[in-house]
């Protein structure tokens, strides 16, 4: 049994500005939080409100101007290229708006991937991929082109690719963005399920206010900087105030 | 963190991985390989018939006509050079989104390196092999039909490939197997250019890049 921390990630004073000439566009700013294990967060906020950087910077794909990024404990900034590659390859699981899918990979290679890099033998990586689109109901999908599949069937292949590891967070940047309403609520009840059943702690950055729902928290950010945080509660007395 | 962790990208999985890419992107590897199929098989049919020649009309053919075949020879190199730069800098941008995608699932710089420098080694064998054999072929045949002894012509033709004179450079040049050794340098300093900036990007600069 592995360590259990109470919070998979911790940020301290976050911020990413980006000087383009004479402009510095502050696009996080002082970002202190906390979410804990098992949580599933979601950041809520207009375009341009920060949310991709945030995923960005705690997901360790890119570097923070100033501030702290703790996955588990361990400040990432302190690690060399060879654990920061573990840690995208096993610790977290990233879900794209754009699904990101290797195209001339079939759905089930492309959810083996993360597995080559953990050194899982090619059998194992086989077996498990084919249990996660089983799982993702693409059981009868496995051989397909991510050119072949719906939008929703390419972000259900995404998930499986993000869960695959047993990650302890999954980031999603809006994953339910260029998906139809209907198709985008199946998305959000899959990761829902997934985060109830696997006890993985999923962050969601979204505009999409039909999260609400399944979100534990919700974190408000606007101009790079948290506006309010709130439990899935406290928006439901709102709602009907 | 523990001895156990840590990503591994065997040799062997970058190989496949790479051979893979190839066979699905047929079209793509098609294009990068017909510059070095055109540039190796006219070196090696010039470097070829050269040699026929001088050996029937022996060596006295004269200085003038060495530095002509050279000549031609740097000209169908550089052609060759230009196309695969060019071919293989597409084939690297446009698997820049890909290659932030694999940065994400674990892969480091020196396994997205690892990835084009096979394929580029690949690519390099098999072009410079059917163009070695193209253009040595195609002089051969040629210089059967128009010249008095085809056996004669055959026997100094075939004795190029195991011929490795180092005193004249344009004699070693002729050898097709060291014609197909200079393919698969070509190509290896072609990618490495494109392929070490594309291994150098962030993920999310990467991943920015859309086609
Ligand atoms: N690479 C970049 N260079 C310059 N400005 C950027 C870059 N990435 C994001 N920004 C700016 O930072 C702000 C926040 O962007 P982003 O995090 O993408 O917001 P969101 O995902 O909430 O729409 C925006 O004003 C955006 O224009
Ligand atoms: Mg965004």
């Amino acid at each position: 049994m592995a360590l259990r921390y109470e919070y998979a990630v911790e940020t301290e004073d976050l911020a990413k500005y980006y000087v383009m000439g004479p402009v510095t566009v502050r696009a996080l700013d002082g970002v202190s939080v906390k979410i804990r294990r098992s949580e599933y967060l979601s950041i809520m906020g207009p375009s341009g409100s920060g949310k991709t950087t945030f995923f960005n910077m705690v997901g360790g794909l890119d570097r923070p101007t100033r501030g702290k990024v703790f996955i588990d404990e361990v400040d990432i900034a302190s690690l060399d290229a060879y654990e920061l590659a573990w840690l995208r390859a096993k610790k977290i699981g990233y879900i794209f708006q754009t699904f990101n899918l290797i195209p001339v990979l079939t759905a089930l290679e492309n959810v083996t991937l993360p597995m080559v890099f953990t050194g899982v033998e090619r059998e194992e990586r086989l077996r498990r991929a084919r249990e996660m689109l089983t799982r993702v109901g693409l059981g009868e999908r496995l051989d397909h082109k991510p050119g072949e599949l719906s939008g929703g069937q390419q972000q259900r292949v995404a998930i499986a690719r993000a869960l695959v590891n047993d990650p302890v967070i999954v980031l999603a940047d809006e994953p339910t963005g260029n998906l139809d309403l209907h198709t985008g609520l199946e998305i959000i009840n899959l990761l829902k399920t997934l985060n109830t059943e696997k006890k993985v702690t999923i962050i969601n950055a979204t505009h999409d206010l039909k999260m609400i729902d399944v979100s534990d928290r919700i974190f408000w950010l606007r101009d790079g900087k948290i506006e309010r945080i709130e439990t899935r509660a406290e928006v439901a007395v709102k709602e009907v105030e | 963190m523990s001895g156990e962790e840590g990503v591994k990208f065997p040799l062997s999985e970058a190989f496949s991985f790479s051979l893979e890419s190839i066979k699905r992107r047929f079209g793509r590897a098609l294009v990068t390989m017909a510059s070095i199929v055109l540039g190796i098989s006219f070196l090696t049919f010039l470097l070829t018939t050269g040699r026929i020649v001088s050996v029937l009309y022996g060596e006295g053919s004269g200085v003038a006509v060495q530095f002509y075949q050279l000549w031609m020879a740097v000209i169908a190199l550089l052609i060759c050079s230009v196309g695969i730069v060019n071919s293989m800098l597409m084939s690297v941008t446009e698997r820049y989104k890909e290659i932030g995608t694999m940065k994400c699932l674990g892969a480091m710089n020196t396994h997205v390196l690892e990835i084009f420098l096979i394929e580029a080694l690949l690519l390099g064998l098999i072009g410079g092999g059917i163009g070695a054999v193209a253009g040595w072929t195609i002089a051969t045949v040629w210089q059967a039909f128009t010249q008095a002894s085809p056996i004669n012509i055959f026997m100094v033709s075939a004795s190029l490939w195991t011929e490795f004179n180092v005193t004249n450079p344009l004699l070693l040049l002729a050898n097709p197997l060291i014609a197909i050794a200079l393919s698969v340098i070509i190509a290896l300093l072609a990618a490495l250019a494109p392929a070490y900036i594309a291994a150098k990007l962030s993920p999310t600069e990467a991943l920015r890049y859309e086609v």
